[in-house]
This record gives C-alpha cells, structure tokens and sequence, in this order.
C-alpha cells in the first residue's frame, strides 16, 4: 500500500511539473483557412501584376523599366504566397487525412486477422 | 483529491456535438463505472480525459492540474493509461512482442514480463502465440497486461466486457477489483452495468451527452433502466 501511495505522489508531483502549453484545439483549422487565404491572395496579386504590367509605360526611359521591374515583384510576391499557401493546406488538410487513413488501417487489419482467425477455428 | 475531474466539458467531432458540458470526478483510489446507452457519449468522454479528444470548452483536470491541449502521450508517460475499446493490442505480435511494446515507458522488459505474468498466468503459457489467435478474453487480458506492466496512477477502461462470456468478465472485473484496491482509480466506461457496479465506489449515468445521474451505485439501480430504455 505504501508503494501504491507513493506511486499517486509522484504521479501528482509529475503532473505538476508537466510544461503544459496553451490549449489550441482549433489551430489545424486556423493553419489550414490561413493557407487557403494565402494561395487566394497569391492568384490575386499575380493577376494584378498582370494588369499591372500590361498598363506600365511603354516609353523607354526610367519609368516603364521600374514599372515593370514593380510588377515582377508583386508577381513573385504572388506566387510565394500562393506556395507558401498551399504548402500549409496541404500540410494541415493531409495530416487530417493521414490520421483517419491510419486508423482506418489499423481497423481493417485487425478484422482481416480476426477474419482469418475465424476460418482457422473452423 | 480527485486524480481526475472533468468539469462542464463539451466536445464535438466536426460540428456534431456529442457532450454538452458534462462534470465527472474520479477521486483518489476508487473505481468510478460512467454508463450509458450506445451513441451516449462514453467512449468520447474517455477520449477527452486522456487527451485523445480536445475538448471544445470545459476543463479536464489531472490531479488537480488543467491539462487542456496536453498530448496523450505526455499523460501516459506519467501513468495515465487508457485500455480502448476493440483492445489495442498487436493481433500479428506474439504476447512476448505486445509487451515488449510497452518498454517505451523506460521499465525494462523484464519488469514488464514479471508484472503482467503475476497478475495473468495464462498468457505465460502462451507467450509466443501471436495475439490475434489468442480468445477475446485472453485478448482483453493481454490489453490490460500490456496496462498495467506500466505501473499506472490511474486507468482508463473503455467496454472492458464487450464481445465476452460473462464468465470470463467476472474474472477481469475481479482483477479489476484487485488493482483499485492496490490504490489504482479507476475510471471505466461500460455498456452493461451490472457486473460494473459490484465494483465500482461511484457511478455516473451518461445519456445524450450529458451526466444523467451521479453517485454510490445502490442509489443508481433504478435510474439505469430509465437510461437505457428510455423510461
């Protein structure tokens, strides 16, 4: 009994000491509507460097070069986030799916083994 | 103190809630039955207290600490062990491998083997028989081996009896019994209620994802049959 006694006191005690972070239950879903965000973003900002582009100035001096080179950046700004977007959605929309598909796995291989079991009883 | 308490817990799976705001409390060395009908909430109610299922609001306290967001894996390291529904056994690893399984905790194998040995002799005598040949009751047993060779503070039991003789369920719950009594609390979800409650200090009745009913369990007989039948 005394052992037991002292297996609930440590077990108190390291309960106690537990870093325990903030509770985030819905984070996957934050992470996943910011990386759908973030690819919207992206498409709309390398449409506008479309437009943006093809309004520059024609004339060759410093401006219709600057315009173009404005452009360029919003364009590859675009594209980054559209990356960086979809680079997060996936992330958080597979591990979702990987969960399901694991225990999804494991389900079936346990029926599988107690299908055969079930024959070999037989 | 209570080594667990769940306190107005809620929890949904997408946006189907299945607890509304439901309060249990598994004080210190005691054997606490939370029954129910099927689709009541039970299993989902274990999940949340061991980690597995974040709560969408309402605390779950461990030892008297918020444990919200804390993985499942921090808790068993520290003696929370969760025995699931269907076993959670390797049915393709012999009994020797389903134990040897359990030396993540750091105990050596050794330990492990004599533990688990002790309590179940039977699985000795089939110890390199692969788990998923073994009966459903030596299946449980193995479960609950493979449990209790980590040295537990408190332990989780998810329809201990299902799919079982009720012969070979009156042994499990005697050992049950013996382990509450070494000072293990013991939380345990169970569909059928009778043999349960010969064990049990305190009982809960979950119906619709919400503590129906709480107390000793000679003041919860006649509330089970309103419970599961509806009444």
């Amino acid at each position: 009994m005394i052992e037991s006694h002292e297996r609930v006191d440590q077990f108190k005690q390291e309960i106690a000491d537990m870093k325990v972070r903030d509770p985030s239950t819905g984070r996957d879903r934050v992470w996943l509507r910011v990386g759908i965000a973030l690819m919207v973003v992206g498409l709309g900002l390398a449409i506008g460097a479309y437009f943006l582009s093809h309004g520059a100035s024609a004339r060759i001096d410093s401006a219709g070069p600057a315009e173009q080179r404005d452009a360029f950046i919003v364009a590859l700004s675009g594209v980054t986030c559209a990356i960086v977007g979809g680079a997060l959605f996936l992330r958080y929309s597979l591990a979702s799916f990987l969960r399901f598909w694991l225990a999804r796995f494991i389900y079936e291989q346990q029926t599988q083994t107690d299908r055969v079991v079930e024959k070999l009883d037989r | 103190m209570n080594v667990l308490e769940l306190r107005g817990v809620h929890a949904a799976y997408e946006r189907i809630d299945v607890l509304f705001g439901i309060d249990l409390e598994v004080p210190e060395a005691s054997v606490v039955a939370l029954l129910g009908p099927n689709g009541a909430g039970k299993s989902t109610a274990l999940r949340v207290a061991a980690g597995l299922h974040p709560p969408s609001s309402g605390d779950v306290l461990v030892a008297g600490r918020r444990v919200n967001g804390v993985k499942p894996e921090e808790l068993a390291r520290r003696g929370l062990c969760l025995i699931p529904e269907g076993r959670g056994i390797f049915p393709n690893l012999t009994i020797r491998e389903n134990l040897r399984m359990m030396t993540y905790t750091g105990t050596p194998e050794a330990v492990i083997e004599e533990r688990a040995f002790a309590r179940f002799p039977r699985l000795k005598e089939r110890f390199t028989q692969t788990a998923g040949t073994l009966s459903g009751g030596e299946q449980q047993m193995l479960a609950m081996a493979r449990g209790l060779a980590t040295d537990p503070a408190l332990l989780i039991l998810d329809e201990l009896s299902m799919g079982l003789a009720p012969i070979i369920v009156e042994e499990l719950y005697e050992i049950v019994a013996q382990v509450a009594r070494e000072g293990v609390s013991i939380l345990v979800v169970e569909q059928f209620a009778s043999t349960v409650l010969g064990v049990a200090d305190y009982a809960a009745i979950i119906v619709h994802g919400r503590i129906a009913r709480a107390g000793r369990p000679a003041e919860l007989r006649d509330d089970l049959s309103k419970a599961y039948l509806g009444a």
